[in-house]
């Protein structure tokens, strides 16, 4: 007797079965769109640098960050970005630069902190980097915020 | 303690502090059954996104939260083949024995070298810092026991080939 | 104890006992390499027969142990075996040295049994190197002992030196790993200026080294690992050559006793630390407080 039929996985024909995109909102952004934003965002974060406003990049990559499937190049780029911005700021400076983030964007730095730590071959370079950071935000933003990172599905 | 084992180690702790915020949860696929969501991976809304902790490529921690249990997994440090042996030794020698550590898993997630899984019954049952306490003193120790074992045996084997050699030098 | 003994215990302790009170006796035993020994009375309780198998006999008859035991052994030697053993010496306890000295001097070069025909092919290999010395040139020839069933001793005499190779198979991948730390160690060991006159020790893995790459029966897998000590005249004057060859006999096997009680060790050391965790543990635990409950008319509760 044939029983490949007892290998079929069933619940893929189920109309009730939970889709990914039902998890969260999706992007309403074109994704070639969110790539132009990144873009413009390098380029805007590079000058605010220069003016030495960290602050000021933080908060222009952390909001509208790219989200959801099919944009990974511009997660791509908005990590590198938020990472020079990290590197560029001196340690005892961090706090004061975490307390003026709005709440959305201390979970969406959470985020991308996790995400940067997850990147197999950048740990090497940024990891004493990221944990100093993720130790610092946690100290402000408790572990509420780590929470947050581990619950919503929108992922950088 | 070098200044990056400790806000790895910090983080780690906070992390799984935000983890351990289980409650009891009936699986929704098969009735009458109470399973760890994370392991079953049967409902994914029940399953939080997975974290990833890492202080260097061969030093890492994966927490993957859900619902009513958490798997923890660690990634060990191990620079040359005596470290890896010996780090193989020691976590099937303490997997063998994870009936006594209740919160141990059997088998690690691929990748990673020891593997925990922490249930709401064990943060019902048992203090849930002493847990985070229990995971944080396993990593800062097992580094430690690795390296002595492996300087342990580099002596031993300098005192056997100098005795043997001195038995037969003229 | 690091260094091992080259006699046999066994035969030295029966053999102790037996010169003081001679009763009948059967023992079989065995010593390193798979060496079977047999010790009976078969005629009466003076008269021991000590049997000893070795599973390269024939190799060692071919260089020359017949000889060297004949020496050692004069008329204790039979001129026929125990059938399923390879030779057999006769001791009459009645004509053991009396003299307390000479007794366990007696006792002993019994005991010296394995290791007096494992020397055959050694001895021959110095005074192969002394011929060679004088003549100036060429070299011995190469002598195979399979004295295990995958692993053999190779001795070759030169003009100037005599190269013993051993070959060991590592069983398992931590014996393998072990055995390189331990290796490695005896490579570096002689950089001591307290031992640099000790033989050379070179050592390669699956590689097998110039002198015996020829032959065609090496299996050359992972797991094998090729030791080469380079004895010079100085080793084996006649005062150092009995020392050396007691020692270099036993190489493979001080080398496995010592990875076997290293990993004894670990697991000790990993027994002990897994301790500790578990106390750790166990503070996570909470105490449950077991408070006898009584009904109102004073009877305690019990579950069935």
């Amino acid at each position: 007797m044939d029983v490949a039929f007892r290998k079929i996985d069933i619940d893929v024909y189920d109309e009730d079965a939970l889709q990914d995109s039902e998890l969260y909102e999706a992007d309403s952004r074109d994704p070639a769109q969110v790539l132009g934003d990144a873009r413009a965002r390098q380029a805007s974060v590079r000058s605010l640098l220069a003016k030495n406003d960290i602050a000021g990049a933080l908060t222009a990559i952390l909001e509208n960050a790219p989200y959801g499937p099919n944009v990974e190049d511009a997660k791509t780029m908005s990590l590198q970005s938020l990472l020079t911005v990290l590197n560029s700021t001196k340690s005892t400076e961090i706090p004061a630069v975490i307390k003026s983030l709005s709440m959305d964007s201390q979970d969406t730095l959470m985020k991308y902190l996790y995400k940067g730590m997850a990147m197999s071959g950048w740990a090497d370079s940024n990891a004493s980097v990221l944990l100093s950071w993720h130790e610092k935000l946690t100290e402000i933003a408790g572990t509420g915020c780590i929470v947050r990172t581990m619950t919503d599905r929108r992922t950088v | 303690m070098s200044n990056v084992l400790r806000p790895y180690l910090a983080a780690v702790r906070s992390t799984l502090t935000a983890a351990l915020t289980l409650e009891n949860f009936s699986s929704q696929v098969v009735e009458r059954h109470n399973k760890p969501e994370v392991e079953a991976g049967g409902s994914k809304e029940v399953l939080l996104n997975p974290l990833i902790i890492s202080r260097n490529e061969n030093e890492r921690v994966l927490i993957e939260p859900s619902i009513n249990s958490i798997r923890l997994s660690i990634k060990i440090k191990q620079a040359d083949e005596i470290e890896r042996i010996l780090c193989h030794k020691f976590t099937r020698f303490m997997m063998q024995r994870a009936e006594s550590f209740i919160v141990l898993r059997r088998k690690p997630v691929p990748g990673y070298d020891i593997s925990f899984l922490i249930t709401n019954t064990h943060s019902e049952t048992m203090l849930k810092h002493k847990i985070v306490d229990f995971i944080i003193q396993f990593m800062e120790e097992v580094d430690r026991e690795i390296s002595e074992m492996k300087l342990s045996l580099n002596a031993r084997a300098r005192i056997v080939a100098e005795s043997y050699l001195t038995a037969i030098s003229t | 104890m690091i260094l091992l003994e080259p006699h046999n215990v066994i035969i030295q302790t029966t053999l102790g006992e037996k010169i003081i009170k001679p009763s009948s006796l059967d023992v079989a035993f065995v010593d390193y390499d798979g060496v079977r020994f047999h010790l009976s009375t078969p005629e009466r309780k003076t008269l021991l027969l000590l049997s000893m198998h070795i599973r390269c006999w024939d190799e060692l008859v071919r260089y020359g142990a017949m000889e060297v035991l004949q020496r050692e052994y004069g008329v204790l030697l039979q001129p026929q075996a125990e059938p399923e053993y390879n030779v057999s010496l006769a001791i009459d306890l009645e004509q053991a040295p009396t003299s307390l000295e000479d007794r366990d001097a007696f006792i002993l070069s019994i005991a010296l049994f394995k290791r007096n025909a494992l020397a055959a092919p050694f001895e021959s290999a110095f005074k192969n190197q002394k011929q060679l010395e004088a003549a100036g040139t060429g070299q011995g020839e190469l002598m195979q002992i399979h004295y295990r069933d995958e692993e053999a001793i190779y001795i070759q005499a030169s003009p100037d030196r005599v190269t013993v190779i051993f070959s060991t198979v590592f069983s398992d991948e931590t014996d393998r790993i072990y055995g390189k730390v331990f290796l490695q160690e005896f490579v570096d060991a002689r950089r001591q200026p307290a031992i640099q006159n000790a033989p050379q020790v070179l050592y390669s893995n699956r590689e097998p080294p110039l002198e015996i790459r020829h032959l065609s029966n090496l299996r050359n897998t992972e797991d094998t690992g090729y030791v080469t000590f380079v004895l010079f005249p100085q080793h084996f004057t006649p005062v150092n050559a009995a020392a050396t060859i007691s020692h270099v006999q036993l190489f493979r096997d001080y080398l496995h006793y010592h990875i076997k009680c290293s990993k004894a060790y670990m697991h000790s050391r990993m027994r002990f630390r897994v301790a500790e965790f578990q106390k750790v543990l166990n503070r996570a635990k909470q105490e449950v407080t077991v408070t006898e409950r009584k009904t109102v008319t004073g009877r305690t509760m019990s579950t069935r």
